[in-house]
């Protein structure tokens, strides 16, 4: 045995063919995480959740008996990737449900919705004025009559072009100077950047180099990673791309990664991770894009408070302990290089501020987005993601808070539950009280169901009695009620071609009402605290993972969001992602970002005592006070 | 200086539910009781608005409850063998305007006595009694499920008052009781939300909210007496403030959770008193400060308190 100790193992992982080298003994979830592959694991490793099944085809391994395989899985040689050690070499397949191939399907959507977005409130409301910008400047060269010296003579230059009080150049910018103004015949392209209210002199190139200018804006998710390729000179999207945050191999959701990188100290890993995704955004798109890396001058990002302080390797640990204090709010611009963003090493790093440990920059940039500090009325903004964020307010005043909704509409901690992607029910109906149709993204056979499909599936169940108001499901005699391996369950799609059935369980659909629960009472503790009545709200957006079409009008039926007339409900997409990048290119927009997150208040659900209160009344379907849903009774027939 | 009189108006009420069915009305009940019908809290307003006076259901068991503490058991041990006899002297000796008939025995970890054996039971106090019967099942889903609609069934038309149904296991007895033309009683955890979804889905499946009596845990003096009273305080002002669907009467467990404390049953405690007045006080007080919190009917044990309860009633009421 103890030769086999130190024994080098290679495991190959199918379809993609990578291979690693790992000691003997160790987790195959591990082995997966050296390989740079992805496996879902919502426990991170603790043997729980029982999302981490792969295929052992070849060599000898270590298993942990598990109650969450089949005796068909293990006779198929199924098993859990973190309760099972390697110990010879190994050739293992990832099923398909793992896989990523998300991206494609994400971004369009997104510049779908954002577009829409973009012509209702973005158009024309911040000048364009880039954080980044590259001027082509022109000067007279020095004479006899004229000895100003050379970086005087560029900041004068400058000045004549745009409004730059404060000035400020590096010094390695500085050492290359006269050489760089001389050989140009002193025409130069000259890359300044917004540090504040200080303008930097970032770069100093000749004059052909005017005309490409890039940014990123990234959009910092617990679960997924979104970033856009953006043309400064035009303001534009020129590409988008989006990936799994590698960090989900140390939990799905970022207090359990805070606990790992505390017990492991691996804080720097981490920040690895999410710099590794970001560079990988950055280099496909700029490879897709023939864009250099060295054009590209500025990064910007927008994510959960716990995710901005693990890409700057901040310290994270004290969001997770009372008070839940984050360690910075407003990050000044930094060098992008000094985290290891790949981008040009003299490149300036911004990250949109946030209100709280709770409330990050994403929900700033949700706020910027749908402009609802504009409007005179009042209006709720509303993401959900791992955590259900909500903002209420007017151009007068901003409320916010955070309640941890859990990542059930997220596809996360549902047995057939799958983000948005390929294969992944999105939509779902049941016709005539009993035949199910659903739609899938990408129209193949349907392997899991997403958000969208979640929130519709939960309503139909609920609309066509298949389920009571406490969201138990009933038995009616219908064939589709099993007694399956996790409880009871409904069936939605009948096993057919080797492919699996989709059913969703008791379990699933309590999981989701709690989800539900959690974000409608921090709403009616928002609006309670505000005095804020139903009819006052002129507007509810809801933004989050849900894919890429959500029927609205469902979120009110299952009580998710206050009864007001669908006109008045707009899904919004990845609102965090347009705020980023509406702040890329104008600092006035940066500027009320800022002034947005020092304006909102936010409220402690932890430490409100109604808040529980509410919650039980929301743990109902679509709520104990069958009054503030007064549509509902049109809908579903009373008794 | 004369004080103001000043007097709170609400627009809703407790509604009001009549217990028990008479032979006009297809039963054999002798009389029937009704309780509920407060338009006021308690000592809020006028005696008109006080609604009706609040019933005492003394306990039955369906079997020998040997771990009935001696002060307690002393009264009823000559009964305890039979149920109709225990039933009678509840009425006849004690003045018990209803009988909660608990059927404690068909507990599978207690005497797991079968549904013929509940039946029996039933029909032998029903026809020992003239007062309104509460029929309430021994807390086993599965096993009541099994012998409550049987026990139903033989009650039917009576205008019993049956329960106890709760969120997770409802369906079956809510729809014996509908059948059977008895009125339900709708348990919750202590919890006020929860009391209020157990009554719409059992308004859902059509029995009628005007039918229905709530239940909430009741904890005795020194275990919980102060949520007790502060849930019926909540609900007994949801009602009076118009909300459908907590406008029912309430009913209390007092006889089982009082006799559950230490202080009513320990005999070798010689600082607290002596033992024999100890838990009848202990009983008639949860009973007495839960009633002032708006409770309709109350479920007792001991003579004793059920007297000092009666005259706490008949000088408020």
């Amino acid at each position: 045995m103890d030769d086999n100790k130190n024994k080098e193992c290679t495991v190959q992982f199918e379809p993609s063919g990578i291979k690693v080298k790992v000691p003997s003994g160790t987790t195959l979830l591990e082995a997966a995480h050296r390989a740079g592959i992805y496996l879902s694991s919502i426990c991170g490793g603790d043997g729980y959740c029982g999302k981490c099944k792969v295929i052992i085809n070849e060599g000898r391994s270590q298993s942990r008996p598990s109650p969450l395989l089949t005796p068909e899985e293990i006779r198929g040689n199924i098993v859990l990737a973190c309760q099972t050690k390697v110990l010879s070499d190994l050739t293992v397949t990832v099923p398909k449900s793992h896989s990523l191939d998300t991206s494609q399907v994400l971004m369009d959507a997104d510049t779908h919705i954002l577009s829409r977005l973009n012509k209702q409130t973005q158009e024309g409301l911040f000048e364009y004025d880039p954080l980044v910008r590259k001027l082509c400047v022109e000067m007279s060269p020095p004479t006899v009559l004229d000895h100003t010296a050379d970086h005087e003579r560029l900041y004068a230059a400058i000045r004549r072009q745009i409004d730059a009080p404060i000035m400020q150049t590096g010094f390695r910018v500085l050492q290359k100077l006269t050489n760089v103004l001389r050989e140009a015949n002193y025409k130069a392209a000259v890359t300044i950047g917004q540090r504040g209210g200080t303008t930097e002199v970032i770069q100093v190139e000749p004059g052909r180099r005017c005309k490409t200018n890039y940014a990123v804006a990234v959009d910092l998710g617990t679960t997924t990673v979104v970033a856009h390729l953006i043309d400064l000179t035009t303001a534009k999207t020129i590409d988008a791309e989006s990936t799994y945050n590698s960090q989900m191999n140390f939990g799905e959701d970022y207090i359990r990664r805070i606990i790992y990188a505390e017990q492991t100290d691996a804080f720097d890993q981490l920040q690895e991770c999410l710099v590794d995704d970001v560079n990988d955004l950055i280099m496909t798109m700029a490879v897709r894009q023939k864009v250099d890396l060295e054009d590209i001058t500025a990064v910007i990002c927008a994510g959960n408070t716990a995710m901005v302080h693990f890409l700057l390797n901040l310290d994270p640990t004290r969001i997770r302990r009372e008070p839940y204090v984050a360690s910075v709010g407003f990050v000044p611009p930094i060098r992008a290089a000094e985290t290891g963003v790949q981008i040009n090493k003299r490149g300036l790093l911004y990250c949109l501020p946030s209100v709280a440990a709770y409330i990050g920059s994403d929900i700033v940039a949700g706020v910027l987005t749908t402009r609802i500090y504009t409007k005179e009325k009042l209006s709720i903004f509303v993401d959900i993601g791992t955590n259900g964020e909500i903002v209420l307010g007017n151009e007068d005043w901003l409320v916010c808070s955070s309640s941890s909704a859990g990542p059930a509409f997220e596809g996360s901690g549902i047995k057939c539950g799958m983000r948005a992607g390929a294969g992944a029910i999105e939509s779902l109906n049941i016709v005539n009280g009993d035949e199910i149709r659903f739609k899938t993204i990408g129209g193949g056979h349907p392997i899991g169901i997403c958000g969208s499909g979640l929130l519709d599936t939960l309503s139909e169940l609920f609309v066509n009695d298949i389920i009571d108001r406490t969201g138990h499901l009933k038995a009616n005699g219908d064939s589709r009620l099993t007694e399956g391996e996790d409880g009871l369950q409904f069936q939605l799609v009948e096993p057919r071609n080797g492919h699996q059935e989709i059913a969703i369980t008791q379990a699933d659909i309590n999981n989701l009402i709690r989800s539900k629960a959690g974000v409608f009472a921090a709403i009616r503790i928002l609006m309670n605290s505000t005095q804020t009545k139903l009819e006052d709200i002129d507007a509810i957006y809801i933004a989050g993972g849900f894919g890429n079409f959500l029927n609205v009008q469902r979120a009110v039926t299952i009580g998710m969001l206050p009864d007001v007339p669908r006109t008045k409900l707009q899904f919004v997409g990845n609102t965090s992602i347009a705020g980023a990048k509406t702040s890329l290119c104008s600092q006035k927009a940066l500027e009320t970002a800022e002034r947005i997150a020092e304006s909102m208040t936010y409220f402690d659900l932890m430490g409100n005592p109604d808040y529980m209160d509410e919650f039980i009344k929301a743990k109902f379907l679509p709520h104990t006070d069958l009054s503030l849903f007064p549509s509902e009774r049109n809908l579903k027939p009373q008794a | 200086m004369q004080l103001p009189e000043i007097e709170e108006i609400f627009t809703g009420s407790v509604n009001r539910v009549e217990l028990g069915a008479t032979r006009d009305s297809g039963g054999t009940r002798d009389s029937t009781a009704t309780v509920g019908g407060a338009r006021n809290v308690i000592y809020g307003g006028s005696a008109e608005q006080m609604g009706e006076k609040p019933l005492i259901a003394m306990d039955v068991l369906d079997y020998n409850p040997e771990y009935w503490p001696e002060h307690l058991a002393e009264h009823y041990r000559d009964v305890f063998k039979n149920s109709s006899d225990w039933a009678k002297k509840c009425v006849n000796e004690f003045g018990a305007d209803l009988i909660c008939l608990k059927f404690e025995g068909i507990h599978p970890d207690k005497a797991n006595k079968n549904a013929s054996d509940a039946v029996k039971v039933t029909t032998e106090v029903l026809k020992a009694v003239g007062v309104p019967l509460v029929l309430w099942g021994c807390g086993n889903d599965e096993k009541d499920n099994q012998v409550m609609p049987k026990v139903s069934e033989a009650t039917k038309n009576e205008n019993c008052l049956i329960g106890t149904v709760k969120e997770d296991n409802y369906k079956a007895l809510t729809a014996v009781a509908l059948a059977d033309n008895h009125n339900l009683i709708t348990e919750a955890p202590l919890d006020i939300n929860i009391g209020k979804q157990v009554n719409i889905l059992v308004s859902d499946m059509g029995f009628p909210l005007e039918r229905i009596v709530t239940f909430q845990d009741t904890g005795a003096l020194g275990y919980g007496m102060e949520y007790s009273y502060s849930i019926q305080e909540r609900q007994r002002l949801a009602a009076l403030g118009g909300d459908k669907m907590m406008s029912m009467p309430v009913i209390c467990d007092v006889g089982y959770e009082s006799w559950r404390a230490k202080e009513a049953k320990l005999a070798d405690a010689p600082g607290w008193g002596d033992v024999k007045d100890r838990g009848p006080i202990w009983e008639a007080a949860t009973a007495i400060c839960l009633l002032q919190a708006g409770t309709d009917i109350i479920r007792m044990r001991h003579p004793k308190a059920v007297a000092t309860v009666k005259n706490f009633i008949n000088q408020i009421w």
